[in-house]
């Protein structure tokens, strides 16, 4: 056979839990989907606001700024659950990943329990105009994608705790702290046009 | 670069080495591993040939259609029937069609392009298919038992609201939406994510070939257009008809307007998101036949990325009849015309390397020239649309039909039917017969303009879009009539290209790994590529490496052959960086479809459904990621 350059590399790791792991890269990805979509949500909230003269409409009772801000603290202290699991991950620690995923999620269930009780008070429904459509849209997309991302972490401290924590399931432990950063960065935003967007724009 | 190759004569490789790769690689037989496979060749196929069939679908509409306006006061199809087929035909064409067919060439070629072998999520792939599949099995499923949408491809509101469209047909239409844009983002995010992780050592950014970076781009499109349209379709459109939201009911704070903003705001961009892998497809074949690299690589390059911004920035151009303010107007024209720049760029950038090249007319050549002929008339066409003073009088009317299809079917399907000469080899093994490849360019070539030219002239004589017939005192017969034949002569094209398609497979001359001497990385692969495609990944330290001198090309060695591995590189340098054991063949992507499938076509009924859609979604999502035992990776 005739000689030909070769490039060795059977020295270098079968997998990789970190940020230059394929997976973090899908992960990142998909969370860029989810965020156009609420982008473009804020759009429509926006552009809906532009068609009428009081918004909301009178009446209406909105979210409560004192409980959505207070819940912005369990809310954002979570992602040091999230951010303490993924090191582990990173080191094969098999308690500090259960440690940060159950951190991370006590506190996403006091933050939706918080959430639950203020969404509570809209005296509206999605129903009820264009108004409340848009806002119920966005509470529900926003809560329904962090149910799921908590459905699936409950799925992964049963993994962990069963002691299947493997390369790829750590690599899972790392990507999903990704997605609860991303929820949390998203519902900023969110939380400001909800809350304080009626008080900017709403007119008198 | 920073690769250490270093010449050695490697040792023959072992039998069992081989066949170790090829046990890794193989999927089982029969119909439950059918319903597992995972590797991107037979995911491509799938795609391209499911594609293929709705284009026969929406080119069967479209007949219908153009028998139908063939002369006045025809009653071949009434006004009802006339709406449904238009709308069936222009959603088959765009959502079942034009994107999945682009996505398929994309899974398809890409990896072979990087010099990888598998897309770097292959169960995420397969999921994307299943997805796309039961999109249009739902369409068409409802369609054959007697629900169709018939609101017009876009549906807007209020025609396709509750008031106007009652019955299921929008709804369904609605959450076909949702499954093809789902098997698009699927596809996105693999393309990106293989093309950023998994190329070949050595293929640094400047050394993509041209078709990947056209995939990327439309990837990134994919990312940040689908999203507005699932919201039309599914927030805006299904949940006022099916729960009673108001986003555009006026009567309660919403506006019909609002949906047009959204559904063009991807509805631009998908035509670019369709158009793009096109341009790839083109530069690449034109460097092919005429022997050379591309004529400026950077400019091509980087004008396919500004069109990928500026497609952004054009969707009011769409909507410049509805009354908007004057000074959106302006900057959407602006916008508009600026692309003809990008375009322009890249069209000089093809007649140089046409022009420097040693050229061979094949069939692919033929239909990159009918390609250049046709899209630089449509984009004429649109620098006119551009302008409002014309778009008010042209809007609606045949002369748009003839632009969008100019554009449409010369960007795209001249350049895909291209692309399918050209890459037939390394689908099939066969080459596709060159005499009967060129005929069928002629004749659709032909049919073509007989079909759209006279198009122009209707639209200008004021003939509408979407009118079932007309009063023979308009004079629109002769050119109808004219259109008509020129349909028929398409799908005199198309029947030759099927039967072109047919007798190579079975008789076509058996193809070597590299037919036309070119110079990318798939045509290092096998004809057609093993499940692996490349025995050993190669190394590469030029743009086109089977025209480098043999000392600059090279393979790498050390990797596992008894798992499915592929080699994780940098983003920007391609430097390796770790191996990654892909998963096997599974059948949880398919039965994950399944789940949210059941659950989103219920949604069409009741909104309800959303949540079993959810519930068997994840059941099938945790079934797929749930580990498998030993679950350590030893290296």
């Amino acid at each position: 056979m005739t000689p030909v350059r070769t490039l060795d590399v059977s020295g270098l790791p079968p997998y990789n839990i970190s940020n230059r792991a394929p997976t973090w890269w899908g992960q990142v990805l998909l969370c860029a989907i989810e965020g156009s979509m609420f982008c473009i949500l804020i759009a429509i909230y926006f552009y809906l606001r532009l068609g009428v003269d009081f918004w909301p409409p009178h009446g209406a009772r909105e979210l409560d700024p004192t409980l959505s801000s207070i819940a912005l603290l369990p809310l954002l202290l979570s992602a040091i659950g999230s951010y303490w699991a993924s090191e582990a991950a990173k080191k094969d620690s098999r308690s500090g990943m259960l440690g940060g995923l159950i951190l991370n999620l006590v506190l996403a269930a006091v933050f939706l329990a918080l959430r639950f009780a203020n969404w509570g008070r809209l005296n509206y429904n999605w129903a009820s105009d264009a108004h409340g459509s848009v806002v119920w849209t966005i509470l529900f997309l926003h809560t329904f994608d962090m149910v799921a991302d908590l459905l699936f972490t409950i799925a992964l401290v049963i993994i962990v705790a069963a002691g299947s924590s493997g390369p790829k399931q750590r690599l899972g432990v790392h990507v999903d702290s990704v997605v609860w950063y991303f929820l949390i960065g998203i519902w900023l935003p969110l939380y400001g046009v909800l809350v304080w967007g009626p008080r900017l724009v709403g007119g008198s | 670069m920073s690769v250490l190759t270093e010449w050695r004569a490697p040792a023959p490789e072992a039998a069992e080495e081989q066949n170790a790769l090829y046990r890794a690689w193989a999927d089982g037989r029969g119909i439950f591993s059918w319903f597992s496979v995972t590797t991107h060749q037979a995911i491509g196929k799938r795609y391209i040939v499911t594609a293929f069939v709705f284009l026969l679908l929406g080119g069967i509409e479209a007949l219908l259609m153009r028998f139908q306006l063939a002369r006045p006061d025809n009653t071949f199809l009434g006004p009802a029937r006339y709406n449904q087929i238009f709308t069936m035909h222009g959603t088959t064409m765009m959502f079942l069609f034009a994107v999945p067919v682009m996505e398929g060439m994309g899974v398809y070629l890409v990896p072979l392009m990087l010099g990888t072998r598998n897309v770097a999520f292959p169960r995420l792939n397969a999921f994307g298919y299943w997805m796309y599949l039961a999109g249009g099995l739902l369409l068409y499923g409802a369609a054959f038992t007697g629900t169709m949408p018939s609101a017009g491809w876009f549906s807007y509101t209020p025609l396709s609201g509750p008031q106007y469209s009652a019955g299921k047909g929008v709804d369904v239409w609605a959450q076909m939406i949702t499954f093809t844009e789902v098997s698009a983002m699927c596809v996105a995010v693999e393309l990106i994510v293989t093309i950023f992780k998994l190329r070949a050592p050595g293929m640094t950014l400047n050394r993509i070939p041209m078709f990947c970076w056209s995939m990327l781009i439309q990837s990134f499109m994919v990312i940040f257009a689908m999203p507005a349209v699932m919201l039309a379709s599914t927030v805006l459109l299904l949940n006022d008809r099916t729960i009673g939201t108001h986003f555009v009911n006026p009567a309660e704070g919403g506006d019909p307007l609002l949906y047009q903003h959204i559904f063009w705001f991807f509805g631009h961009p998908e035509v670019y998101i369709i158009f793009i892998p096109a341009l790839g497809m083109v530069s690449a074949i034109l460097e092919v036949h005429s022997r050379r690299g591309i004529f400026g690589y950077p400019a091509v390059v980087l004008s396919m990325v500004a069109n990928g911004f500026i497609a952004f920035g054009l969707w009011v151009h769409h909507m410049f009849a509805t009354g908007l303010p004057q000074i959106a107007e302006a900057y959407f024209t602006a916008a508009s015309m600026m692309i003809g720049i990008t375009s322009g760029v890249q069209i000089f950038c093809w007649i140089a390397t046409l022009w420097t090249g040693r050229l061979r007319l094949t069939a692919a050549m033929y239909f990159i020239f009918g390609f250049i002929f046709i899209f630089v008339l449509g984009g004429m066409t649109g620098i006119m649309l551009a302008s409002i003073p014309f778009d008010l009088q042209a809007h609606d009317t045949f002369f748009v039909v003839a632009h969008f299809h100019y554009v449409l079917i010369g960007g795209a399907l001249f350049p895909l039917f291209g692309a399918f000469h050209h890459w037939f080899p390394k689908f099939t093994g066969r080459m596709i017969n060159e005499k009967l490849g060129k005929a069928t360019f002629w004749v659709l070539f032909v049919g073509f303009n007989l079909t759209f030219f006279p198009m122009h002239l209707l639209g200008l004589k004021g003939m509408t879009r979407r009118v079932y017939t007309y009063p023979a005192e308009l004079g629109w017969g002769p050119a109808n009539l004219l259109a008509t034949i020129g349909a028929v002569t398409i799908a005199v094209g198309g029947i030759l290209f099927i039967a072109n398609v047919l007798r190579s497979l079975n008789a076509g001359a058996r193809a070597d790994s590299d037919p036309w001497e070119a110079g990318t990385l798939e045509w290092a692969a096998d004809s057609p590529p093993e499940r692996f495609n490349f025995a050993h990944l190669p190394v590469i330290s030029n743009r086109y490496p089977l025209w480098a001198p043999r000392e600059q090309q090279g393979i790498v060695v050390g990797m596992r052959n008894d798992r499915r591995e592929v080699l994780v590189t940098s983003s920007m340098d391609a430097e390796p960086h770790h191996r990654l054991v892909l998963p096997r063949s599974s059948i949880w992507p398919f039965l994950t479809a399944l789940g949210f499938a059941i659950g989103l076509v219920g949604s069409v009924f009741a909104f309800s459904w959303y949540f079993v859609s959810a519930a068997l979604g994840m059941i099938g999502l945790i079934g797929w990621f749930w580990p498998h035992r030993p679950v350590e990776i030893r290296p």
